[in-house]
């Protein structure tokens, strides 16, 4: 198991984006609260009970450090070991990342209902085709019913999903056969997804489940219903009122602010706000207000995933990924930045008050002591964005010296699987079949999703570049979500051009091809849901096994910090895909437990954790894996290619 | 139809040809290509759906759910 003690004690460069240290070299005067660089510093050493996953909080008669290498340690007040505690731990991340995707799921479901009756009616049905999907999903009559009718139809139901008591969440039908046939053998189908989390959090309160194995089957269902659920519903309704992501072009990283314009950003998960701050930046109204007050126009940006919805439906600039929402307001460019949910600093309204920056919470589940809070209501929402966006237009004139990096990067965004499958075939054609044939053929080695946050324990961004370079370097076309994304994106990963500069010969051909880069964009973190479907496809297609745990397909987020990464790490072992973790991982104090996740847990779904700090070996244990499966499928055995000439092929037998 | 664009490269025993050039167009694109508005009415959305995303929407399992032995 490697030791992730050697990446803590030296001191390693914050980042490896021009950008992101050009701002650091600057920002020297946000005390008392610095970055969140300094603050971590502060905070070392960290508890080492706390980092290994072996403190229990859970009742009053502790906390309780348990560490079973110690005799005086061995169990805690209640008699519970660290394999418990440790377990424990980690089916509430599962619970608490679950929560965030699903809770999000529940605000756009409660949105599209009410854009689908008409009372949000800023909102509109723009994907016609996927609601249709929907309502073939869910057993909601299409035939001449209109739109709205059927919309109605599918909202009520997707909102009954959530709380789903007893029955397995439809989602479920859209991964293989076997898979399911799987799940349901291991009593592994999810209910509702409010339901699961109620009961890990019942399993993990004091006294309850204290069976590690047992408590990770609790864990699978929640994961689960998070992917196969909440998150899936989030994507689907999203695309429906939003659009469809297709390909698009972008820029990205802190170069996308300017000094003369009006910079209006948006930060957080939610796309139902940031849609109509992007409607109302565009109006000439509030364009010909910026120009009254001396701005060339209105800027929009976005940070995190509230910028990749925007970004992969409507190409509207990302300014960053996680670790960049402090330094954006360093630039001291910011005329307004607005939040919603997941991800956003707690420093972000002190740092805002440095300089000019308006600093605006939106969200009644996500407020800041300090920020100004404007809540934001669905049924009024471009009157809130309006008046948010006027908000910057008067703050423009406030604006003190800026030191805006040059630094920004062209992208592509918008790969959701549908397009994919279009892009392989066209609308008469559209299928998976020809990955798949270039898979079998050996050009592609296999398929990696890389995922996941910063954490300032690790090098900004190096470790997302890294692995994946090292990956498309062997042949691996890699999927892409979330502040990972964005990481890849800056290093100009995105672009068509980066096959023939990046990849193997073997990708590079098919990216060439195809008019697709080694590396695609498949949205924010929620959007995890679309490689879920993706590998549903390849497997659907055919030739490459029968179940998500036969594909040449691993997963990795090697600079993950939230619990989310966990809840999507552990819906993909669900699922059947070797998931790998960089900078730690949260249970290694636990020997046994971390040896069912990194080992015993490939026999109950077919998929397995693992932890690999250095990403280059990460990069090396992928391909390996990915070997293995190509093995498993008969592929790795070169078959010779003859060309039959005419008297070849007489002596063919036709029959 | 545009006229086809002729470029010339040399084959690998030096000899120069003259192939088709490059169809796409020329600079960076200011929008996305909007394929799901080709589908345009309800018809011809379900009709995708079914054969496109057949994976999901087809009446018959398709691909490797279709075998009868399992790989």
């Amino acid at each position: 198991m490697p030791d992730e003690k050697k990446t803590k004690k030296e001191e390693i460069p914050r980042s490896v984006d021009p950008a992101s240290l050009e701002v650091l070299a600057e920002c020297t005067d946000l005390q008392p609260i610095g970055t969140s660089w300094d603050r971590l510093k502060k905070q070392h050493p960290q508890c080492g009970f706390g980092l290994k996953g072996l403190c229990c909080r859970h009742c009053s008669m502790g906390p309780c450090r348990v560490d079973a290498s110690k005799e005086k340690l061995k169990y805690g007040v209640c008699g519970v070991d660290s394999d418990t505690v440790a377990a424990r731990h980690f089916v509430r991340m599962i619970a608490a990342g679950a929560a965030a995707h699903s809770d999000h799921g529940r605000g756009v479901a409660e949105t599209f209902l009410a854009a689908a009756k008409g009372e949000a009616k800023d909102y509109k049905i723009k994907d016609q085709q996927k609601l249709y999907g929907l309502a073939m999903d869910f057993g909601v009559e299409i035939g001449d019913r209109a739109v709205e009718d059927i919309a109605i139809e599918v909202g009520e139901k997707s909102l009954g999903i959530f709380g789903e008591q007893h029955g397995p969440i439809p989602f479920l039908k859209r991964a293989p056969l076997k898979r399911q046939a799987l799940w349901k053998e291991h009593n592994m189908e999810p209910r509702g997804v409010d339901r699961e989390i109620v009961e890990c959090m019942h399993r993990t309160h004091m006294g309850v489940d204290q069976d590690p194995e047992n408590l990770m089957m609790q864990g699978n269902r929640a994961a689960l219903a998070d992917g196969w659920g909440g998150s899936m519903l989030a994507t689907e309704l999203q695309d429906i009122m939003f659009g469809t992501p297709q390909p698009i072009l972008g820029e990205c990283n802190l170069g996308v602010l300017k000094d003369d314009e009006v910079n209006v950003v948006i930060h957080g998960h939610e796309p139902t706000l940031s849609e109509m701050v992007m409607v109302v930046c565009q109006s000439p109204e509030m364009i010909a207000k910026a120009k009254a007050v001396g701005a060339k126009g209105i800027n929009l940006g976005g940070l995190c995933c509230s910028a990749n919805e925007i970004l992969m439906r409507h190409g509207v600039a990302n300014i960053g990924n996680f670790l960049q929402q402090e330094l954006a307001l360093a630039t001291g460019a910011v005329d307004v930045m607005t939040v919603d949910v997941q991800c956003i600093m707690s420093s972000l309204a002190q740092i805002a008050s440095c300089f000019h920056t308006k600093f605006i919470t939106t969200n009644y589940r996500a407020k800041i002591k300090g920020a100004q809070h404007i809540q934001f209501e669905e049924h009024d929402a471009e009157n809130i964005a309006r008046q948010i966006v006027q908000m910057g237009i008067d703050n423009y004139k406030n604006r003190g010296v800026t030191k805006i990096p040059k630094a920004k990067c062209n992208m592509i965004a918008g790969f959701s699987h549908e397009t994919i499958n279009y892009l392989l075939g066209g609308v008469y054609r559209s299928s998976y079949k020809p990955l798949n044939e270039n898979i079998i053929n050996g050009r592609i080695r296999g398929i990696a999703g890389v995922v996941g946050c910063n954490n300032p324990k690790v090098t900004h961004d190096k470790d997302h570049i890294a692995l994946v370079k090292e990956l498309i370097a062997n042949n691996v076309i890699v999927l892409q979500t979330g502040c990972s994304a964005l990481a890849c994106a800056k290093e100009g990963l995105m672009l068509p051009e980066a096959a023939s500069q990046f990849a193997g010969p073997g990708l590079a051909e098919v990216c060439e091809t195809v008019g697709i880069p080694p590396v695609l964009h498949m949205g924010s973190c929620v959007d995890n849901s679309r490689i879920l479907m993706a590998a549903s496809a390849v497997v659907k297609e055919g030739g490459l096994g029968d179940d998500i745990c036969d594909l040449p397909a691993v997963g990795a987020a090697p600079e993950w910090m939230s619990e989310k990464a966990i809840s999507i790490g552990q819906y993909f072992v669900a699922s059947g895909v070797y998931t790998l973790l960089g900078t730690t991982f949260p249970t290694l104090g636990a020997e046994g437990f971390t040896d069912f996740l990194f080992n015993k847990h490939e026999k109950l779904t077919g998929g397995m954790w693992g932890f690999e700090p250095d990403p280059m070996v990460m990069a090396r244990k992928m391909i390996e894996a990915m070997d293995g499966k190509r093995r498993a499928l008969g592929l790795d055995k070169g078959k010779e290619r003859v060309l039959f000439d005419m008297a070849m092929r007489r002596e063919l037998d036709a029959g | 139809m545009a006229e086809e664009k002729k470029i010339k490269r040399k084959k690998f025993d030096g000899e120069e040809v003259e192939i088709v050039g490059e169809t796409y167009e020329e600079g960076v694109p200011d929008k996305g290509d909007n394929w799901r508005s080709k589908m345009e009415n309800r018809e011809q959305m379900l009709r995708y759906l079914k054969a496109g995303e057949r994976y999901w929407f087809s009446d018959d399992w398709y691909g490797s759910e279709r075998r009868k032995t399992p790989a």
